[in-house]
């Protein structure tokens, strides 16, 4: 089971018009994997990412997500974001919508379970990532930290196999950052698959089993903690966490 | 000897009133419904589509109103389609509202932040539950000032309907006024009406208009 692969990406290549977002991408996670991805703004972390649950259409090569290939098709698509939980740098909650209702939206609809056992689900989850106090909260009455929370118990909920992060910290006061962080250690320490875009190096060498680094569209360089900050090969990868690490 | 203008004559007027507001209502309720139609097509992502419905907003947005009734009034019946005065004008006002409410929409669907359709489509929602649970609500909570302000230009716009004789407020006023002679009067009294209608909803509407201002601050 460990070895099992969940998301293989082969060749891909994506343009917004003439300019090349992704160079040929070749990347394959197997299940319980934590890839941290960095890389300067620009480099194709999260267009790589949004990738995965079809958020942006590719244009050559070719994706899988737990064995299913991932085309045009609504039903591809239907089936792969099922599997694929997804925060985001913005959070995204549904201002109009309470905590609860947030998190019981899409099994309803989506998974079509019943209303009694979406929000048991929600609870366990707002509760496992310690919110539970604020279900019956409007997303505006929380801090930032706490409605990222919301967002990762919201991803939860659908009972992904992978979660992406898209920079789930970055828009985040520096005081709020630890209580995300905490929560996403929590979810890798529980086994989850997860693929994090981020900037935070403590992060990535607590957690991550492999750190992927872009530049460009393309991968340039990808290597065990240790090894990626200790002995960098590529001289941008050297640059890169020069810059970063040197205000830290 | 003329009659003055009494009780009989105020009656009339409310009647006119009546009319005014059943046209309204039916034009809001009828604009409403296609305009949401106008609204979802125009920004459904197929260009053609997309393309035919804009064609559609600007010949409505682009021509007066006037014309517009005088051709489903006028024009139908040349064809052999003879309409009843009310039957015609609640057409032309039906679809010219289409028009204008689908555009207003439009503009608010298209300002509920991208990240909103984006978080919905990540968790496998589809196109029905987006804009039903997550993009409409708040698409209309943006657009109410908007729509009542629109609501307010319907009513008064409505006394174009007697132009092909079918007789609204405005139109009984001017029945009373020739009767009685006493036009100051008599279009003092309309006028009132057609305030007491509009005034409290463009009073609602700017009310909504502080209240959105003051959540966008947040």
């Amino acid at each position: 089971m460990q070895d099992q692969i969940l998301i293989e990406m082969k060749g891909v290549q994506k343009w917004y018009g003439r300019y090349q977002a992704l160079r040929n991408v070749d990347l394959t996670v197997r299940r319980g994997e934590k890839i941290v991805l960095c890389g300067p703004s620009g480099s194709g972390k999260s267009t790589l990412i949004r990738c995965i649950n079809r958020l942006e259409a590719i244009q050559q090569g070719s994706i899988a997500v737990n064995g299913h290939a991932l085309d045009d098709s609504i039903k591809a698509i239907d089936v792969v974001r099922q599997d694929v939980g997804m925060v985001f740098q913005s959070f995204n909650l549904f201002p109009h919508l309470t905590v609860l209702q947030n998190c019981m939206l899409a099994p309803i609809r989506a998974r079509r379970i019943s209303k009694t056992e979406a929000e048991a689900t929600a609870r366990k989850y707002l509760e496992r990532v310690r919110i539970g106090d604020q279900a019956e909260k409007y997303p505006a009455q929380l801090s930032g930290g706490q409605q990222q929370r919301v967002a990762i118990a919201r991803a939860l909920c659908m009972q992904p196999k992978v979660m992406l992060f898209d920079e789930p910290t970055s828009a985040l006061d520096p005081e709020m950052v630890k209580e995300v962080l905490d929560t996403m250690i929590g979810l890798a320490n529980d086994g989850m698959t997860m693929i994090c875009v981020t900037h935070e190096m403590g992060f990535a060498r607590q957690v991550a089993d492999r750190i992927i680094f872009m530049a460009d569209g393309q991968i340039i360089e990808e290597g065990a903690p240790d090894a990626f900050f200790r002995n960098p090969q590529h001289a941008r990868t050297k640059q890169f966490l020069g810059e970063i690490l040197a205000h830290h | 000897m003329a009659p003055h203008f009494g009780l009989a004559e105020f009656g009339f007027l409310l009647r006119g009133l009546q009319w005014t507001m059943l046209l309204t209502l039916v034009a809001f309720v009828g604009g409403c419904t296609a305009g949401l139609a106008v609204a979802l097509l125009r920004t459904c992502g197929h260009k053609g589509v997309e393309w035919i419905v804009r064609v559609y907003i600007g010949i409505f947005q682009g021509t007066p109103l006037l014309l517009q009734l005088f051709v489903v009034y006028y024009g139908l019946a040349l064809t052999g389609l003879k309409l009843d005065a009310f039957v015609a004008v609640a057409i032309g006002f039906t679809v010219n509202a289409s028009a204008f409410l689908g555009e207003i929409w439009r503009g608010a669907i298209q300002a509920v932040p991208l990240g909103q359709t984006e978080a919905a489509m990540a968790l496998g929602l589809h196109y029905s539950s987006r804009m039903r649970d997550i993009v409409l609500p708040q698409a209309i909570r943006i657009s109410l000032p908007a729509t009542i302000g629109y609501l307010v230009q319907l009513i008064k716009g409505t006394s174009l309907a007697a132009i092909v004789g079918f007789i609204e407020l405005a139109r009984a006023g001017q029945i009373v006024s020739n009767q009685t002679f006493q036009p100051l009067l008599v279009f003092g009294v309309v006028g009132a009406m057609y305030f007491v209608l509009c005034w409290p909803l463009s009073w609602w509407g700017s009310r909504m208009e502080a209240r959105l201002a003051l959540a966008g601050q947040r």
